[in-house]
């Protein structure tokens, strides 16, 4: 299945890019994406993010169904 | 609270100024039954990093989340709260240092609610909204980015 991945922010900059198409494994959980992610980007291993899944903050075990808008959200910072 | 309030533009590009804040306030002035104001500026300060000080802030947002999420704090303070209305204002772009990057302003028909409101919506901004802030240090083009603690 394939998913879009969004990055912001200082991650934006680590990965070398705003977003991406990624091609997945279905079915797939917010944690074995993360994995996956921190394998193609080792850089990601020491920064802190969560993740939102079609705009909504994500734990772990949420599943990802195709086509879903994925974010990685650095810290925050507004105000 | 049965009432639900439409989604309002949150997102000004650079800068709030004070005769936008004071415009804001004006309005206001044939709505009485309010009897209290409370706003809330967050400006930007010279904080002394390690290349030299901070110069300004630049913001980015997911906005289609940020958006969202602005409204659900919106609804959240007004099924709080007992406001008449409230308005959220936040910088996109660059923000120099003394200037505002954030302007919240909630009004009651008495004080206690719109003390009590303030407080909650600028922490609930300050924690959920899907806001960056790449913090520009000294004029060599360093930076560091922000993080709310």
């Amino acid at each position: 299945m394939t998913i879009s991945i969004l990055y912001f922010g200082m991650l934006a900059e680590a990965t070398g890019h705003p977003s991406e198409t990624w091609e997945a494994t279905d079915p797939l959980s917010v944690g074995q994406l993360r994995e996956q992610l921190l394998q193609k980007y080792p850089v990601l291993r020491d920064r802190k993010f969560q993740v939102a899944v079609n705009q909504q903050i994500a734990d772990s075990a949420m599943s990802i169904n195709t086509n879903a808008e994925v974010a990685l959200l650095p810290p925050f910072a507004g105000g | 609270m049965e009432k639900t309030h439409t989604p309002k533009k949150v997102f000004v590009d650079g800068p709030i100024s004070p005769q936008f804040v004071s415009d804001s306030i004006a309005k206001h002035q044939s709505k009485t039954n309010i009897g209290a104001h409370s706003i809330f500026l967050g400006q930007i300060r010279a904080d002394q990093k390690e290349g030299g000080v901070v110069t300004g802030i630049e913001y980015t947002a997911y906005t289609d989340m940020a958006e969202k999420v602005f409204h659900e704090i919106r609804e959240a303070a007004f099924a709080k709260f007992d406001l008449v209305c409230m308005h959220i204002y936040h910088s996109l772009g660059l923000v120099p240092t003394g200037e505002v990057s954030l302007f919240v302003f909630v009004s009651s028909a008495h004080r206690r609610a719109s003390f009590e409101a303030l407080e909650y919506v600028v922490e609930e901004i300050k924690a959920k909204v899907p806001i960056f802030g790449k913090e520009l240090v000294g004029e060599t083009g360093e930076y560091t980015w922000k993080e709310n603690k």
